[in-house]
């Protein structure tokens, strides 16, 4: 398949809503490393103003974190035709990285600190609830280890095994996994609920994770392992994606690491 | 015991312990600085406030004529400093807590710098930079004359949460003060135009009445585009600066309150648009004290800017402006005033830029924040561009996803802060500025190795 015929279209759900911290850094990995290949790539903002069928257009899925008041207005908006259309792209298998307090929308509910429980959609297997407006927040670098069986082959594939991702976490809400398998497992941080260890959640192609902002930045083998899956969703044959040169990510890796003590191996 | 005697006894004890309290506060300052540990502008009030946990409450009832509070994520250090020296041209004496120690004990070393030996303070009037998550709590201790509240944008939320939540428990606090209390809120903001909109006291708003300078488009890094009312898009007209702007709700009618001055009438201090808010807030409070029109004028005119906050130094025979940026509306003012100044330059003779990331606690260990800062914005132009701080490699991971594909940047890394300067004046023209984009942290790193001494 020629390169520049390749077309991928990032679906952002609720771009002014759901950005509280850095997450937009999630769409500039993805557009950029898709630019620098020579595919064309286009943003399409699933909010307010999208239908249904915008929400099926989409090959790649990102959102990002809100505040309380804008995870409500979220939810009242995405019901009906848009619910149902985003579940059904997840569900059959449509990339995705939620991060920070969006995947609280895809579990089954969540309790904030003050007003009424927020229904998810329930496509993960999971509850958050949010202890009180006393409670300490999980707040701090986060480093994982990447568990989820099928994901971490996949991403070994990409950039050596076993594969850690780092990142940061600020979150006052805690999950707790049903069957859903767990993304990770904590090995700097507090992860889901700072209890079991377990850090997000994986399931059909879409990472959900506390860590939030530029996870995909920090961690590039992510999100070439994101566009290499929408490759194959899409046009249904293996497309190897060319290697990018990632000094700076490699190198911020590698002094966080250090700073933290952690010894892990490189890739 | 009759109630009467029973009081006298309480401020007695009072007397007593404020004087032990300050006694030792004294004995702290002397010493950190006798031993050049800093500039003691925390310390002393943590120790004194142990010893009399009323401490607050009794040293500022004794500012003559007032306390006005300065809070907000931005502006502080520069409204403060401007409002200051107005007063100070009057001829009046100010406490103000000028090193940027805006937590309780930071207030109360600044008012004890200005007390005497038995705990008698001798000052006009106190001008107490706040930070804005302890604003309920020192409102509990301080009946201020006058508030100004600035903006409110998401700074730091490692360590505070959401805008909501802080501007709901400033409106609760600031609700239980008496009726003559003076509040300047910003009327461009939304949530704050609608915290002043329901509060009982005497409010006077500040804003832009200049639609010449609304931006092209709503940046990313906006936090309150949703009706504090009803929680419906709100329209903007225009906008200034991150969500700042000329607002009105389609929904329920709420709008941008009218507001008490004319910003037209007012020049531009130092270089950014935020500092002509903090001209606006700074001259209405400045009216509401007497401050005559003519000392108000001379004052803006003649500003020289506080430490770090567009501060200009020649170093070397180098022209060089120091940035202050902490959060992603700050530096993206920052860059949007650093790009009006090299706009006027040929682009092979632009100055570089240098960016200095910290992650410590006073910058907030969260450095995400840059994804939602508009790099692109500054890259764009091209030129060099050089980065350092302890977080230097995720800084050079924000300019190289900003690169356009065609764009001749520079990206210099130094891991060493005195590599990283030294390079940058380098790479300085003599007719051209060299911006310093630092965070909180940084800054001091910087100006101490620019001028050779410490500020803290």
């Amino acid at each position: 398949m020629n390169q520049e015929q390749i077309e991928l279209t990032i679906g952002w759900l609720y771009p002014t809503l759901m950005s509280t911290y850095g997450d937009r850094g999630n769409v500039i990995c993805l557009q950029k490393r898709c630019e620098w290949r020579g595919y064309t790539v286009k943003i399409l903002p699933l909010d307010e103003n999208a239908t249904a069928a915008d929400f099926q257009r989409v090959d790649i899925i990102v959102g990002g974190g809100a505040q309380d008041r804008q995870q409500e207005i979220v939810m009242r908006d995405l019901q009906g035709t848009k619910a149902a259309a985003l579940r059904e792209r997840i569900d059959s298998g449509t990339p995705g990285v939620f991060t920070c307090g969006a995947p609280q929308l895809l579990g089954h509910y969540y309790e904030p600190a003050l007003g009424q429980r927020i229904e998810g959609l329930g496509l993960f297997d999971f509850v958050s609830v949010h202890p009180g407006a006393n409670a300490r927040r999980c707040i701090g670098n986060l480093v994982v280890e990447v568990t989820a069986q099928r994901l971490a082959q996949e991403l070994a594939a990409i950039c050596g095994s076993p594969t850690y991702l780092i990142g940061f976490e600020n979150h006052g809400g805690r999950t707790k996994l049903g069957q859903v398998e767990p993304l990770g497992r904590v090995v700097q941080g507090l992860g889901n609920n700072g209890e079991d260890g377990t850090e997000g959640a994986f399931y059909q192609n879409a990472i959900a994770t506390y860590s939030h902002g530029p996870l995909l930045p920090k961690n590039p083998f992510v999100a070439d392992w994101l566009i290499q899956t929408a490759l194959r969703q899409k046009y249904q044959a293996p497309i190897v994606l060319k290697p990018l040169e990632d000094p700076f990510a490699t190198q911020a890796r590698q002094a966080m690491f250090q700073r933290l003590r952690i010894n892990v191996p490189t890739g | 015991m009759d109630v009467v005697g029973e009081m006298a006894k309480i401020q007695i004890k009072d007397r007593l312990q404020l004087g032990l309290a300050v006694l030792s506060a004294k004995a702290v300052t002397f010493g950190v600085r006798s031993l050049k540990l800093g500039a003691a502008s925390v310390l002393p009030g943590e120790i004194a406030r142990r010893l009399q946990p009323q401490l607050l409450q009794l040293l500022s009832r004794q500012v003559k004529q007032g306390v006005i509070l300065i809070a907000g994520t931005n502006g502080k250090t520069t409204t403060s400093l401007l409002l200051r020296t107005m007063l100070e041209r009057q001829g009046k004496r100010v406490a103000h807590n000028a090193t940027g120690a805006n937590l309780e004990n930071g207030l109360i070393s600044a008012l004890l710098a200005n007390t005497n030996l038995v705990g008698t303070l001798d000052v006009d009037y106190a001008i107490l930079e706040v930070d804005e998550n302890v604003v309920p709590r020192v409102l509990a201790a301080i009946e201020p004359k006058i508030i100004l509240c600035l903006n409110l944008f998401r700074d730091q939320l490692d360590r505070y949460g959401e805008v909501d939540a802080i501007s709901q428990r400033w409106s609760k606090a600031i609700a239980t003060l008496p009726p003559d209390t003076i509040i300047i809120p910003n009327a461009d903001d939304p949530t704050l135009s609608y915290l002043g909109q329901q509060l009982p006291q005497k409010v006077l708003f500040f804003g832009l009445s200049e639609p010449e300078q609304y931006l092209e488009e709503i940046p990313h890094a906006v936090d309150s585009i949703y009706c504090p009312n009803c929680g419906h898009s709100l329209d903007y007209k225009g906008v200034y600066l991150s969500h700042l702007g000329d607002f009105h709700c389609p929904n329920c009618g709420f709008h941008k309150a009218p507001v008490a001055i004319n910003s037209q009438e007012y020049p531009q201090i130092l270089i950014g648009l935020y500092n002509k808010y903090n001209t606006l807030a700074a001259v209405l409070a400045a009216q509401q004290l007497g401050v005559d029109e003519a000392t108000i004028r001379d004052t803006i005119n003649n500003f020289q800017a506080a430490f770090g906050r567009a501060e200009e130094l020649h170093v070397n025979g180098k022209h060089v402006r120091i940035l202050l940026s902490k959060n992603p509306v700050g530096m993206n003012e920052t860059i949007r005033a650093v790009n009006q100044v090299r706009q006027q330059t040929p682009s092979a003779q632009l100055a570089p830029v240098l960016f200095v990331l910290n992650d410590r606690i006073p910058d907030g260990t969260d450095v995400s924040w840059i994804w939602d800062v508009d790099t692109e914005k500054l890259v764009a132009q091209g030129g060099t561009f050089i980065v350092s701080g302890d977080r230097v490699y995720d800084m050079a991971l924000r300019l190289r996803y900003s690169q356009p594909e065609d764009n001749s940047l520079q990206l210099i890394v130094k891991e060493d802060l005195r590599e990283a300067i030294a390079t940058a004046l380098e790479h300085t023209p003599r007719d051209r500025t060299l911006h310093i984009l630092p965070t909180y942290s940084a800054m001091l790193e910087v100006r101490e190795i620019l001028t050779g001494r410490k500020i803290l």
